[in-house]
């Protein structure tokens, strides 16, 4: 029941063809394409990976795609927030049952339930299933709903199988909350963050993140955590820096506009559902600006 | 003022009460001195921590008058000149300007929630009051969720030639990390500063200072924590972070009342808070003072004056 997370680790989008239907070559292509250029595990399909506009048997589908053909080249962890809890249940039984090495599931949508709710929710996921489960803490996307340090503690002393958190709060406060109390009690607790936000993160005890930018410049995320776990804090400030920018090219009507960067990068992976808007060919030539602009065209892999 | 003397550990003093309630100069005196001695680099007053809106208008000026006396240039001191009205912390600059001070220091206007362009021309009147350095507050969890953003730090530079930087409180990365790469690029002289001792994840970012009002109490582990991160040692700063972050949770609820409440339990009495806010009943003392013996941080600290 063990599970290695550590460094940047790309959680793929979702191909669609130009029907919106699920595009299950190209998904599979694009898995192989994160394995190859370098990251440590896959984690399908985040909300980039329009997790919420699948439905479960689209979900659950695509998940025995990304299990098969990683097989077991890294860690594959299934996402299986949904909206109805009764879905979660069922995707991280799912999960269980093709093999998947772990699952990672967001306090729930919608409800803002009280720190008890959220207690019994992940008491739930976690003793229905035997798999190393991470918790996604976002409270700046949930109205405030978070995973607080007195919560967090509890979750670890009754949980054997609770082995981490994707902290994507990106506030200092708030991760060392998370931090301090979860290594004290579980040293080997895997604190993660979202999109590539390490050089705040790996001083404080953090061993990875999941990753917005991968699809467009794998080296460069991975070039990123290799700085930080040296310590070479001046390289990690500009490369950070570097794929923030890319990050706030990419946070505007994301995952839209990192789909439309993928054209660019010779990786194009369809349109993307609504209410999310499919990038143009306007806001594309935008993006291959700054692409260039920023030198990945030049430094990231092109094509498959 | 070089802009490098503002890029080191800032101590941001309370406001001493006598039982009276008035302010009491000769303990504030005692207080800077202490605040000197241990570790200062600067000082910030009267900032939020210092009770600083509870003051009236001639308080706060005799209160400035008095600190900068007492610093005799020792160590620069920031004014903080925070208010509602524009023209009224315009006025509260060039006061801090005339008696001394070395830079100001101003938040987003209270109470209104103004839109960016509001906050952009509140900031601009005030920078150009002066000829000092102008600091800006981003503290949107205690401004009612007005924030500072990037872009918004880009055009106030354009407006002022004397914004050297931003004292973050917000504690959002993807704030912090826009703001140094965007600012290094038109002013290099442009600061980070932490305003919460959450220094490790901004020192990563490029954070050049601190203003710490916790200094009060444990201004050893302040200032191992500063040294650490100023060294780029960050690794090596997770300890103290650690202990310091425990320590600021325990005091997060109680503010200003829950800082002077340990301060006297260290023997630095600076009486009590001012209404509206409360100083903390017999129980909710008793019960931070057997807290604050848990920390084996604090019996490091000094203990009177």
């Amino acid at each position: 029941m063990t599970i290695k997370l550590r460094g940047v680790m790309q959680s793929p989008v979702t191909p669609l063809k130009s029907d919106f239907s699920p595009d299950l070559p190209t998904f599979e292509r694009l898995l192989d394409f994160h394995v190859r250029s370098g990251s440590p595990a896959i984690s399908w399909p985040h909300h980039k990976g329009e997790s919420l506009n699948l439905t479960i048997a689209e979900r659950k589908r695509l998940a025995e795609a990304a299990v098969k053909v990683v097989a077991k080249r890294v860690p594959v962890t299934i996402h299986v927030s949904a909206l109805a809890v009764e879905d979660t249940m069922e995707l991280a039984r799912h999960a269980q049952e093709i093999g998947a090495d772990g699952i990672l599931a967001i306090t729930p949508y919608f409800w803002k339930p009280s720190r008890e709710a959220i207690f019994d929710y992940f008491v739930r996921i976690c003793t229905s299933i035997d798999l190393p489960v991470i918790s996604y803490n976002s409270p700046s996307y949930l109205a405030g709903v978070e995973i607080t340090g007195e919560l967090m503690s509890r979750l670890i002393e009754r949980l054997p199988n609770f082995v981490g958190v994707k902290e994507a709060s990106f506030n200092s406060e708030k991760f060392i909350e998370l931090s301090r109390v979860a290594l004290k009690l579980r040293p080997t607790f895997a604190m993660l963050t979202g999109v590539e936000y390490l050089l705040p993160s790996v001083p404080l005890g953090g061993v990875g993140s999941y990753s917005a930018a991968g699809s467009i410049c794998p080296n460069l995320c991975n070039s990123l955590f290799d700085a930080c776990v040296a310590g070479d804090w001046p390289r990690a400030r500009e490369l950070q820096y570097k794929l923030s920018r890319l990050w706030l090219l990419f946070r505007d009507q994301y995952p839209s506009s990192l789909k439309g960067g993928m054209v660019i990068m010779g990786r194009p992976v369809g349109p993307t559902r609504a209410p999310l808007p499919t990038a143009t060919p306007e806001r594309q030539a935008f993006i291959r600006a700054q692409l260039e602009a920023l030198g990945i065209l030049d430094s990231e892999p092109h094509g498959w | 003022m070089a802009g490098d003397r503002l890029a080191g550990l800032v101590h941001a003093p309370v406001t001493p009460f006598t039982r009276a309630g008035r302010v009491d100069f000769e303990v504030y005196g005692r207080l800077i001195e202490f605040h000197l001695r241990h570790g200062a680099d600067a000082l910030a007053l009267p900032m939020h921590a210092g009770e600083s809106v509870s003051l009236t208008e001639t308080e706060r000026r005799a209160l400035i008058e008095h600190a900068v006396k007492q610093v005799r240039g020792r160590v620069p001191v920031v004014v903080h000149v925070s208010d509602a009205g524009t023209g009224i912390a315009a006025a509260h600059a060039r006061h801090a300007e005339a008696v001394g001070a070395a830079a100001i220091v101003a938040t987003t206007p209270y109470y209104w929630t103004p839109p960016p362009a509001m906050v952009l021309e509140h900031f601009a009147q005030i920078a150009a009051a002066v000829k000092i350095p102008f600091l800006v507050h981003n503290a949107p969890e205690e401004m009612a969720g007005t924030r500072i953003t990037a872009e918004l730090a880009l055009r106030l530079m354009e407006r002022a030639a004397n914004f050297a930087g931003v004292v973050d409180s917000s504690l959002d990365w993807q704030f912090m990390i826009e703001l140094v790469d965007t600012a290094r690029g038109t002013r290099p002289t442009f600061r980070l500063l932490s305003g919460v001792e959450y220094l490790v994840s901004a020192g990563a970012i490029g954070a050049k200072g601190a203003l710490s009002s916790l200094a009060a109490l444990a201004p050893t582990a302040v200032r191992r924590l500063h040294g650490l991160c100023a060294e780029d040692q960050l690794f090596e700063a997770r300890g103290v972070q650690e202990e310091i972050a425990a320590l600021l949770q325990l005091l997060k609820g109680s503010g200003a009342a829950g800082l002077k409440a340990a301060l006297h339990a260290l023997g630095r009495d600076c009486g009590d808070v001012r209404p509206p806010l409360r100083p903390l009943g017999e129980v909710e003392r008793g019960a931070l003072v057997e807290r604050l013996e848990a920390f084996a941080m604090l019996r490091a600290e000094p203990r009177g004056w």
